[in-house]
């Protein structure tokens, strides 16, 4: 049976520390040269800071950690892509994305409603030495490929190596945890197979306070949200007005990313 | 054949309609983007055995436990210990990116002399020259580890010791200052069930990165969580966003807030301790505050509604520890607790020293500590921080390249002790401040042999227990070699929990006014004065934090 990988994050217990973001910029070995804006980096985990729109005492904030939704129907960069360079493993429900094969036309980029692609405008770069400090287990992508969260497929590579050594074709789901779960100081990232009912992110994916941002659209993201708080809640909606602002995670995004 | 004009024209009509229509252009346009994007210059990782080594953060005194994935003899990769009790399996944003950090272009490869490349023989000269001619004052950023033990035998032997105390460090000062002894204090935050904290960021980098977090988002969120986090802030930081309940008061109004709740719990008999009441009235707290005084009246009897509690401040406040002691927290479960009786009282560099000849700084210092001296400075430092009041530059090395060892961290309610080991191979240019002073008075130890007799101590001692991928008490290990083995392995000592009541205090007269802390991004016990190159793109490239602490890449 086919697995179907998805995260339920918490943002009750998102600090906003970032973590995430380091632990999978450094295990996938995101350049960490030139310097760019939200608009021209490359951060397949982004942590967004949102607010209520209050002031003063009345202010509230959240953390919103954006990154692919690994979308299931209608994945729209599967749908624009020329050169089939974005496919959903039909084994774990993942939206791969080919380096070798993108031409750099950055449809996908556009269609994704989540703005969560990023285009290589220049070559990799480190400073002088750092790339002794790489991650050997992930190649570095080219100038001119758009590239996104993979739900670290390398460690899930290295999760079917370790099982397919002792005769196994499943793997241990202790074996396989992206870096960005790994990394959470609050446990709020959770990952699993939401193929399998008795997965706790399966159930936490259908508790009374979870979310998918944009769910409207019907793409169906593996990537869930939950939170207690209805203002929270509310901004994953497109015409939210919720609290008075309409900042949902992924238009920031797309604020920042279209100027 | 005469080649007309007109021959001319259709020629060229004929080419530029052949180059359209034949496909070698776009080829040879497609190939050399591919070979462009492919140069062999571009770098790629470089393959080879992978190897996960075991150790300790030595950014910070905290000592974080790291699993460290290791290819071809470099650090390639940062997680957490998962077994670890004290960091219970958590880092902080800025470890996962610290192995990137030996590499980074303000790492300090060569010795300066006012802004000129020297030497570290025309350094050393010059500090022996300096040995002879009047006291030495060596400075320390972490005290208490091995290294420390050298640097503070030459100190004492060639003039003064002094330490530059972390904000957390000195937020627990008054305690001992009213005890009258020096005392090894923490915070017992596995019993707390109340923080009020004034401006500590508890959630952000404040203490044991994973200590505090991972207990408070088991019920975070919730309306009535296991622990409740009041932070009150001016402004709406990552703690406050998170918290139980935020209060926002006016900046530098701390006291003014504490010496309020102190009143009320004094005079409504909240609390069991008798005290010297606070001179300030409740409604000159609420006038400080900004705030309303039965919101004052409202936050003292929530703070009290689920015990025990205790006030944490961002720095040394001394109205604050005198709330704690009103509260009845100093020396209770759930308050501060004394994890160690065996302290020395050590003097502050904040302090003047106008007779030193020369005055040695410690790598582990941070970079924004500058001495108030005219004396010839020498400045360890694995980065460059920017302009420095330093006569001396000197190159010491970096992340994780060399051995030291971790005593306990600040803000523990216990001790510990492990090892980190040197995984990575410094710079031959680098020298460690201890190598230094090696060099000027050879009878002093060396790391190795400071951490051997102390392992060698703590084996005799057979308290405690070794945590490594299972628990075993000290009096189970079968020698002192096997201890330090096992440490060196990523083993981590922790010590038996303190004893209630074992430290007292007793506060005479409400404190006066102290200055307000200072606010930093990241928390003072942060020494490095550059992030890692990944932690500062990611926060440029994001609307997280700025990167205002710390120099970019």
């Amino acid at each position: 049976m086919s697995a179907r990988y998805g995260m339920v994050i918490d943002l009750d217990r998102c600090t906003g520390c970032g973590s995430c973001m380091v632990a999978c910029a450094s295990e996938n070995n995101v350049p960490s040269l030139p310097h760019a804006t939200a608009r021209t980096g490359i951060t397949p985990m982004l942590v967004r800071k949102v607010s209520n729109g209050h002031e003063g005492s009345q202010q509230r904030e959240a953390f919103i950690p954006i990154l692919c939704m690994h979308c299931e129907e209608e994945t729209p960069c599967v749908h624009v892509c020329p050169q089939q360079a974005v496919e959903v493993d039909a084994a774990t429900g993942i939206v791969m994305q080919m380096p070798q094969r993108c031409l750099g036309c950055r449809y996908c980029m556009t269609a994704c409603p989540y703005h969560a692609r990023y285009f290589n405008w220049s070559d990799p770069k480190w400073p002088k030495g750092m790339e002794t400090s790489l991650n050997p287990g992930v190649a570095t992508r080219m100038r001119g490929v758009v590239e996104k969260c993979n739900l670290c497929h390398s460690r899930l590579h290295a999760a079917q190596e370790k099982a397919a050594a002792v005769g196994k074709r499943e793997i241990d789901p202790a074996d396989y945890v992206p870096a960005c779960v790994e990394a959470c100081p609050t446990v709020a990232i959770q990952f699993g197979n939401l193929a399998d009912s008795n997965d706790p992110v399966t159930r936490e994916s259908r508790s009374a306070n979870s979310f998918r941002l944009l769910a409207k659209i019907g793409t169906e993201p593996k990537v869930y949200y939950k939170s207690k708080e209805a203002w929270v809640r509310a901004l994953a909606e497109p015409n939210s007005t919720a609290s008075g602002t309409l900042h949902t995670a992924a238009s920031a995004s797309m604020e920042e990313h279209h100027g | 054949m005469k080649f007309s004009r007109r021959d001319l024209l259709v020629w060229s009509a004929g080419a530029a309609a052949g180059l359209v229509l034949t496909p070698v252009p776009w080829k040879l346009l497609d190939d050399t983007s591919i070979w462009s994007q492919n140069w062999p210059w571009i770098p790629q990782p470089t393959r080879g055995p992978v190897d996960v080594r075991q150790s300790n953060c030595t950014l910070c005194p905290n000592g974080c436990g790291l699993r460290v994935r290791m290819a071809n003899g470099y650090p390639v990769g940062i997680a957490a210990k998962t077994n670890e009790p004290l960091t219970q399996g958590a880092l902080c944003p800025l470890a996962f990116g610290a192995h990137q950090l030996n590499w980074h272009p303000l790492r300090l490869r060569s010795v300066r002399h006012r802004g000129v490349d020297s030497s570290f023989e025309e350094a050393r000269a010059a500090f022996a020259k300096a040995c002879t001619e009047g006291p030495i004052v060596v400075i320390d950023g972490f005290p208490g580890r091995a290294s420390s033990a050298i640097l503070e035998s030459f100190g004492v032997k060639k003039g003064e010791y002094r330490v530059v105390w972390g904000a957390e460090t000195r937020a627990l000062a008054s305690y001992e200052e009213w005890s009258g002894v020096p005392a090894a204090l923490g915070y017992d935050l596995e019993n707390t069930r109340t923080i009020l904290s004034f401006g500590a960021p508890l959630l952000d980098g404040w203490g044991i990165p994973g200590r505090f977090a991972r207990r408070w988002a088991q019920s975070a969120g919730s309306a009535d969580p296991d622990v409740r986090l009041i932070q009150v802030e001016p402004s709406l930081s990552r703690t406050a966003a998170r918290a139980w309940q935020w209060v926002t008061i006016r900046p530098g109004s701390d006291s003014a807030l504490a010496a309020g709740i102190a009143r009320v719990l004094i005079e409504e008999r909240l609390v069991a301790a008798r005290s010297p009441m606070p001179p300030m009235t409740l409604t000159d707290a609420a006038s400080q505050t900004g705030l309303d005084s039965n919101a004052i009246r409202e936050l003292a009897r929530a703070i009290v509604a689920q015990a025990p509690v205790v006030a944490i401040a961002r720095d040394c406040n001394p109205a604050v520890a005198a709330l704690n002691v009103v509260l009845g927290a100093v020396g209770a479960r759930g308050g501060i607790v004394q994890k160690s009786k065996s302290v020395r009282s050590m003097a502050s560099a904040e302090d003047a020293f106008p007779s030193a000849r020369a005055v040695l700084i410690d790598s582990s210092v941070p970079w924004e500590f500058v001495p108030e001296t005219s004396a010839e400075v020498f400045r360890f430092a694995a980065w460059d921080g920017g302009s420095s009041k330093a006569d001396w530059l000197l190159p010491a090395p970096g992340f994780l390249e060399e051995l030291t060892d971790i005593p306990t961290a600040p803000t523990s309610g216990v001790e510990s002790y492990a090892i980190a080991p040197a995984l990575a191979k410094a710079p031959h240019t680098t020298q460690s401040g201890w190598q230094f002073l090696a060099a000027v008075d050879p009878s002093l130890d060396t790391p190795e042999k400071v951490i051997h007799s102390r392992c060698a101590e703590l084996f005799r001692n057979r308290r405690g227990t070794l945590h490594t991928s299972e628990e075993t008490p000290l009096a189970k290990i079968a020698s002192a070699e096997k201890l330090e083995e096992q440490l060196s392995q990523g083993a981590i000592w922790i010590g038996e929990p303190a004893r209630r009541n074992s430290f007292h205090c007793e506060l005479k007269e409400w404190p006066a006014d102290s200055a307000p802390a200072s606010s930093a991004e990241f928390p003072a016990a942060w020494s490095p004065p550059v992030l890692p190159p990944l932690a500062s793109k990611l926060y440029e490239e994001s609307n997280l934090r700025g990167t205002t602490q710390g120099r970019t890449a």
